[in-house]
């Protein structure tokens, strides 16, 4: 669900840059209100669970690969404030490090992953469990199923935000030809092309990873969890060493998202787009715009180095996030609160 | 009988701004003392004993600074990063802004060369990284080991015994030091009263102090181990 570099228009991804400043400014000032002072570390743990999420590629209907968010987790963990920093942190550190998403276009992939689906997503968790009578009546059962149906619509929501921008492109900006300069496919392509496999896999996954990964949370440190952390009513001293095993096991599977060959639908690379099929017939040329488009050299692209193994080298890379997004939010913790005047 | 002088009320008063100079001194000596004492090092569990983990570091720096394989690079980053997440916020701080100050003399150094070489570029940041690399694992050591039992560690690590007593010696040196001169600036300020034109004067006069102190503690110091059985072999502490 990365937008990549080049695929939409500068002023699409201006339009979305300017959209996400103001959530982006109320969600660090509502963190600083929320969350205790001693839990702001913490949010490393939910950036890092929603980075290595985004590691497992799985492959999807039609040749193409995709991935859990778990930007619904992150919030269930923090909140959904916590976790609109914490998933744009981690979606900062994949395109500034590992070339998986756009510089340009990380307003716009902000906007689907850490705005639309955390908020979303922990939106539905709340209905559902105040069906219940609140989440302290509701068993956890009941509060994982919640979970889990919440992060479902909340990554098919993100992914459908995601169509739209891929599909309003072509409709927007072509050359003298009539070819596209940016993504070429509308929007009658790009939504079934993305909302079919979110639906019918990657969705399914995020709920799983979502409702698992919750499960276990709440059973071995229920002070890392939202409602318990607003309550008031956490217990002190829990040992964090079970999240952090856990987090050690998914790092160490990570190369299972190798498996995954093929690439995402709209994240081909100027050299591939030509030659992709839609409908039966190839694309037949390249966007102007992503042939001469702007791009970084980033030092790990595709979480691997050329000349090196590329399992050694994914599982580095899943270290080296994960410990930066946790040492990040700590730092983060260091900066004094503003003091109200 | 009180003499006459003494029983007229003075109109004396000092004219401000004495003594600030003992004042600034003392503030920034205690903090850098302060500092000092701080990094001795508090640890709480050790994962490997340090003289294990002192090896280590030495293997690691080695093997960054000798190999060209990226493979390699990486994994140390990976290493360095995961034991830099485990430390607490205010050390991880200290650890990289040492590690950065380094980075950018380091880049410093490097800039003619890369500009003068577009070339070489990617190999001059990949120095660069592993400079950054390796002050980080070594704060990360420093942070996390004591000084006492880093000074064991490297005796049984054969490294010859006068060098540790040097650096063990200073070290505690310098904060004993550091109070003395402390103290001798507290009873300076205590009896400086008005406005002294020549405060640089007391400078000569602390010094001379802290050094015949410094001298004759030194000289105790080694009658006293002698008096110990000390016999020119170091053991660690």
């Amino acid at each position: 669900m990365h937008i990549p570099e080049n695929y939409l228009a500068p002023a699409a991804c201006g339009v979305m840059t300017a959209a996400m400043v103001p959530v982006w400014a109320h969600a660090i000032k509502r963190v600083r209100l929320d969350l205790p002072k001693d839990k702001l570390p913490m949010i490393g743990v939910g950036a890092s669970f929603s980075f290595l999420a985004m590691m497992f590629n799985v492959p999807l209907v039609g040749g193409t690969t995709g991935h859990a968010v778990g930007g619904t987790l992150a919030a269930l963990l923090f909140g959904p404030d916590a976790a609109c920093i914490a998933v744009s942190t981690a979606l900062l550190l994949q395109a500034l490090i590992f070339g998986d998403g756009g510089i340009l276009a990380f307003g716009a992939n902000c906007f689907n992953m850490a705005f639309v689906l955390p908020y979303l997503g922990y939106f539905i968790y709340q209905l559902i469990t105040r069906a219940f009578g609140g989440s302290e009546k509701a068993g956890t059962g009941i509060r994982c199923m919640a979970a889990a149906i919440g992060s479902y619509i909340g990554i098919n929501a993100a992914a459908f935000c995601a169509a739209v921008e891929f599909g309003i492109q072509p409709l927007l900006f072509t050359d003298s030809m009539g070819n596209a300069l940016y993504c070429p496919y509308d929007l009658s392509i790009a939504i079934p092309a993305m909302m079919i496999p979110h639906l019918a896999v990657a969705g399914l996954i995020e709920a799983a990873f979502t409702a698992a990964v919750y499960a276990f949370v709440d059973r071995t440190a229920p002070d890392l969890i939202y409602e318990n952390i607003r309550s008031g009513k956490t217990p002190k001293g829990i040992s964090h060493i079970p999240v952090f095993a856990l987090m050690a096991v998914m790092i160490a599977l990570t190369p299972l998202g190798l498996l995954a060959a093929g690439t995402a639908w709209g994240e081909w690379g100027a050299e591939e787009i030509a030659e992709v099929v839609t409908n039966g017939t190839p694309l037949g040329y390249t966007p102007q715009g992503l042939l001469n488009g702007w791009s970084l050299n980033v030092p790990l692209p595709d979480y691997a180095l050329e000349g090196m193994p590329e399992t050694a080298a994914y599982i580095l890379s899943a270290v080296i996030g994960a410990s930066l997004l946790i040492i990040l939010f700590k730092l983060f913790s260091l900066i004094p609160a503003r003091r109200k005047v | 009988m009180l003499p006459v002088w003494m029983e007229n009320t003075d109109s004396y008063v000092p004219p401000g701004g004495g003594g600030t100079f003992a004042v600034k001194t003392i503030r920034s000596i205690s903090a850098a003392v302060g500092k000092l004492q701080f990094q001795q090092g508090r640890e709480s569990k050790p994962f490997l004993p340090a003289a294990a983990r002192l090896l280590l570091l030495l293997a690691l720096i080695l093997l960054l600074s000798l190999s060209r394989h990226l493979l390699v690079l990486l994994a140390c980053t990976a290493l360095a990063m995961m034991a830099l997440a485990a430390l607490p916020p205010d050390r991880i701080l200290s650890v990289w802004k040492s590690a950065l100050a380094a980075a950018l003399l380091a880049f410093l150094v490097l800039l003619p060369a890369m500009l003068l070489r577009p070339a070489g570029r990617g190999n001059n940041l990949i120095i660069i990284w592993k400079i950054f690399i390796s002050v980080q694992m070594v704060s990360i050591f420093n942070h996390t080991t004591q000084w006492n039992r880093i000074t064991s560690a490297l005796r049984r690590l054969h490294v010859p015994g006068v060098f540790i007593f040097t650096i063990d010696i200073s070290l505690k040196y310098i904060v004993l030091l550091g109070r003395l001169i402390n103290d001798l600036l507290t009873s300076y300020l205590l009896r400086a009263v008005g406005k002294n034109k020549q405060k640089y004067t007391s400078v000569g006069g602390v010094m001379g102090v802290v050094f015949l102190r410094g001298t004759e503690m030194n000289r105790q110091m080694y009658e006293a181990m002698v008096c110990r059985g000390f016999t020119d072999d170091y053991e660690g502490l």
